[in-house]
């Protein structure tokens, strides 16, 4: 058996601070869990009551139901669904086929194509968006589901990470198959794809949450309610000044729910992916 | 006529090269180049959002017009305000917490997940989360008169312009700190064992080996966390946004993209807006070059 190793003061110190940091970024979290199962009563009382006797599931039914009982909330999130999914299904495919081209195939001109791609990095989409509003204005996409996702059809990180992470596949195996006869598509469909999974599942986490979380862009393309987002859902309710706090937090746990399940499923792809962030670096 | 099968195997894989990347390259010049490009012809002109007559060229007048204008320079300096009271905590915590990770194995994960946690929420929620934290009657009011030793005194969290600017800093470094934690966790982990076990044999002693060992050789993860979170500080939006929607005041926090959007959606000026995502580019542009040349200088190699 190993002996327990003696903590000396430093060890001792360093263990408390690490814990009581944790302990500070966890309040905000808590709070979100307790408040939506209390009436919006108790939420504001001093002291604040961390543990309720009564569990008032009202709010999140009535937080689905919404105030005019429309349900317009699950109409809202199946939009948010539709949008991040879409959006991060094409990104994948999309960067992996750029990524594999430019890593995988030698052709005139490759080096200005990777630069000029490179170079879309550096241009914030906040700079962009009014032009880029007026474009898809002019194509007719505004209020529309294509008008969230056209725009954010291939990221130029995500080719950049899967050119990275495809230069080391072996060429061997895509001479083989090529010598078996089997079609370009085909090789990078049934050979790539499946050989690039961590890259591609860091690359759809990281899409998908960037899509979940986006409310500039939705700000600007929608109208109707029966468009909107979550985000953009949560905001009309925040300015509203009468919104039940406790609703408003059964709202935003319900809002966060598939982003716990895909942090607790795949926490490894967030947390490892700065890893390959900084290692495809340079 | 030639046949398909005369091409050779090169020519063959170039074309397929080509059609791998012509997908996204299309898309960049529409979705990208042009509006960039467009950025920065708007910006010479004067145009109204919802009129249909063509832009009118007003040469740099816009431009003229922000230098002047007492509202751009408010926006730059809470944008400025913002970018460094969030930027420097963020740079200082994420490192020590990185540093302490790394000083227990066996609970990285663990600890890295718990900090980590904050950014798997949506930032709309965050700003929901924390405008009931910072309410008069909320438990920010109730833990500072616990530390601070009083009762019932209102800090004024969401109300007097100073505090108003904390507030924004301190959601988007809670949000965040977990996120810079684990890029610099992974850069503390590239660096090979056998150098602190040199250091060890030498005589030192951790403070020694972090000091001396460790934080130089982290110096390009520093750098990229920098340039990271700096650019990323400038871009803040959903914060500033959400706590204005909510009925705070909005002349303190409202930062440089809070402007462009408010220019360009309730003022209808596209060029006004557009010089400004100009002028917001052309700041990131540098941030990004400056962090390009130092990287190149500052790159380590465990050869």
């Amino acid at each position: 058996m190993k002996r327990m190793k003696r903590l000396n003061l430093a060890d001792i110190a360093i263990l408390a601070c690490l814990v009581g940091v944790c302990i500070v970024v966890l309040i905000p979290l808590a709070f979100m869990f307790t408040s939506s199962t209390m009436p919006a009563i108790d939420i504001l009382k001093l002291p604040y009551p961390w543990f309720s006797d009564h569990f008032h599931w009202q709010n999140f039914w009535n937080g689905i139901k919404g105030p005019e009982g429309t349900f317009i909330f699950l109409r809202n999130i199946l939009n948010s669904l539709i949008v991040a999914l879409a959006v991060t299904c094409s990104t994948v495919v999309l960067s992996a086929l750029t990524g594999y081209g430019l890593a995988k195939f030698e052709f005139k001109g490759r080096t200005v194509v990777f630069m000029l791609i490179m170079a879309t990095m550096m241009i914030p989409f906040e700079a962009i968006m009014i032009p880029l509003y007026m474009v898809v204005t002019r194509m007719g996409l505004q209020d529309s589901y294509a008008g969230l996702i056209v725009p954010f059809l291939t990221s130029a990180f995500g080719i950049f990470l899967m050119r990275q992470f495809l230069m080391t596949f072996p060429n061997e195996v895509l001479d083989a198959a090529r010598i078996d006869g089997a079609s370009e598509p085909r090789i990078f469909a049934s050979i790539v794809l499946p050989n690039a999974k961590p890259a591609i599942a860091t690359l759809a986490v990281l899409t998908f949450r960037s899509q979940w979380d986006s409310l500039l862009w939705p700000l600007l393309v929608i109208q109707s309610e029966e468009m909107k987002t979550i985000p953009l859902y949560i905001t009309k309710f925040m300015a509203e000044t009468h919104s039940d706090e406790g609703i408003m937090m059964a709202i935003a746990v319900m809002a966060s729910i598939p982003m716990f399940i895909m942090f607790l499923t795949m926490s490894e792809y967030f947390i490892n992916r700065e890893g390959l962030h900084s290692s495809t670096k340079g | 006529m030639r046949q398909r099968r005369g091409f050779s195997m090169e020519q063959r894989k170039a074309r397929w090269g080509w059609i791998f990347v012509t997908p996204s390259l299309l898309f960049f010049f529409v979705f990208s180049f042009y509006p960039i490009f467009n950025s920065f012809y708007l910006s010479f002109f004067r145009k109204n959002l919802l009129s249909l007559k063509p832009p009118t060229f007003i040469g740099l007048d816009n431009y003229k017009y922000l230098m002047r204008s007492s509202l751009f320079w408010q926006s730059v300096k809470n944008t400025a305000v913002f970018t460094v009271g969030a930027f420097l905590p963020l740079l200082v915590l994420s490192l020590i917490l990185a540093a302490f990770i790394m000083t227990r194995p066996r609970f990285r994960k663990g600890f890295q997940m718990l900090l980590y946690s904050p950014a798997a929420l949506s930032s709309v929620v965050a700003a929901l989360i924390w405008l009931l934290i910072f309410d008069p009657r909320g438990i920010a009011n109730q833990a500072l008169n616990a530390l601070m030793n009083t009762s019932g005194v209102n800090y004024h969290w969401l109300s007097s312009p100073g505090m108003l600017r904390l507030s924004t800093i301190i959601v988007y470094v809670w949000k965040y700190v977990g996120y810079f934690t684990v890029i610099f966790v992974a850069g503390i982990g590239a660096i090979p064992g056998s150098l602190h076990e040199a250091a060890l044999i030498d005589g030192a002693d951790r403070w020694t080996d972090f000091w001396h060992i460790t934080f130089p050789l982290l110096k390009p993860t520093t750098l990229l966390v920098s340039v990271m979170a700096m650019i990323q500080c400038l871009k803040t939006f959903s914060t500033q946004y959400l706590f204005v929607t909510s009925g705070a005041m909005s002349q303190p926090i409202e930062v440089i993209t809070l402007n462009i959007y408010n220019t360009a959606i309730k003022d209808y000026s596209i060029g006004r807006a557009s010089a400004m995502s100009v002028l917001l580019f052309l700041v990131m542009l540098t941030f990004t070059w400056v962090q390009l040349r130092l990287s190149r200088t500052e790159e380590v190699s465990y050869m």
